[in-house]
């Protein structure tokens, strides 16, 4: 979903980095408030990760293929949307700079789309899931699908404004492809959060308003 | 597991993720790419051909409609390294985790101590 510059005009590519960097400031806030020192490691490994997994693309039908964000994951497990702003962050940025994997002048739209659009859905689906049916597992790939496929229909508005797909088509072949890679990104999801809780009971999601 | 053994093996998973990662990927165009192709028809939406013709056509067509031509030489383009195929893919997959880390780890420390 790496959207490169040839995609965006300027001066909207100009738009999508003011609002980007209005959420890093808010990401860079989240990090100085609420991550301690122990929880440094956790959130660096956590993007060496999922930058390691974004380099695997899945072949899905129609000859094209896809690979998880992990801005959903990043949320759920650190505990707030602006993490996974942070996280994703990170990771666009060596790409981009180092790989030329989605563009420079672009980033910006990058940074929304699988940062701050999954991210958010992310979390505040998982938090509304978890709490209806109270198994953070089926919760957590209905949240890493919906993350995905509202960040690819996000994406092709923004090719609609940009002028590069008509809006109707946009949405149709982006939420086409990105349904069903959205499984893969649930999946992963899933198992990712199922295995780090296993191995650590106490980063599971305590509910609210419970002292202990 | 103990946070730092539980780093450790998120690394090394991270790495052999990493490694693997050229060998079993896919070069098929992702999601948006393959919307780009059929909308500027180089190929069908719900279709697996890709004209290559037609395909290096729409790339200069939506630069002539977005007037976006800014390009970069970037260090590692495509995950790759000149001249050494997959392994090269590999190597550049793991400078890239490893460095990720390191930003992460860097600007981590410095945040978290910035109280």
């Amino acid at each position: 979903m790496h959207i490169p510059d040839a995609f965006i005009p300027l001066p909207q590519a100009a738009v999508y980095w003011i609002i980007a960097l209005i959420f890093i400031a808010l990401s860079l806030r989240w990090a100085r408030n609420e991550m301690r020192d122990e929880k440094v490691p956790l959130v660096a490994v956590l993007a060496a990760g999922i930058f390691a997994i974004q380099a695997v693309n899945v072949p899905i039908p129609w000859g094209t293929s896809g690979h998880m964000a992990g801005a959903a994951l990043a949320a759920i497990v650190l505990g707030s949307p602006f993490a996974a702003v942070f996280v994703l962050t990170l990771v666009l940025i060596v790409q981009g700079v180092i790989f030329g994997d989605g563009g420079i002048t672009v980033m910006g739209a990058n940074i929304i789309n699988m940062g701050v659009v999954a991210g958010f859905v992310g979390y505040y689906s998982f938090q509304g899931l978890n709490a209806a049916i109270k198994n953070p597992y089926p919760a957590a790939f209905i949240a890493g699908w919906l993350s995905l496929f509202v960040a690819a229909l996000v994406t092709a508005v923004e090719m609609a404004v940009a002028g590069t797909f008509p809006l109707e088509l946009g949405l149709i072949s982006m939420g086409l492809y990105h349904a069903v890679i959205g499984v893969i990104e649930g999946g992963i999801t899933a198992v990712a959060l199922y295995l780090i809780y296993t191995a650590r009971p106490d980063l599971l999601p305590q509910p609210r308003g419970v002292s202990g | 597991m103990d946070t730092k053994n539980l780093l450790y093996f998120g690394v090394i998973i991270a790495l052999v993720i990493a490694v693997a990662a050229p060998f079993i990927a896919s070069s098929n165009p992702d999601g948006l790419e393959s919307a780009f192709f059929g909308i500027f028809g180089a190929k069908e939406i719900q279709g697996s051909e890709l004209d290559e013709d037609a395909a290096g056509a729409a790339e200069e067509q939506v630069q002539e409609i977005t007037g976006n031509t800014f390009s970069f030489a970037s260090p590692f383009p495509d995950y790759g390294i000149e001249g050494l195929e997959k392994a090269g893919e590999a190597l550049a997959i793991v400078i890239g985790t490893l460095l990720v880390l390191a930003v992460a780890l860097g600007l981590g420390r410095v945040l978290s101590r910035s109280e």
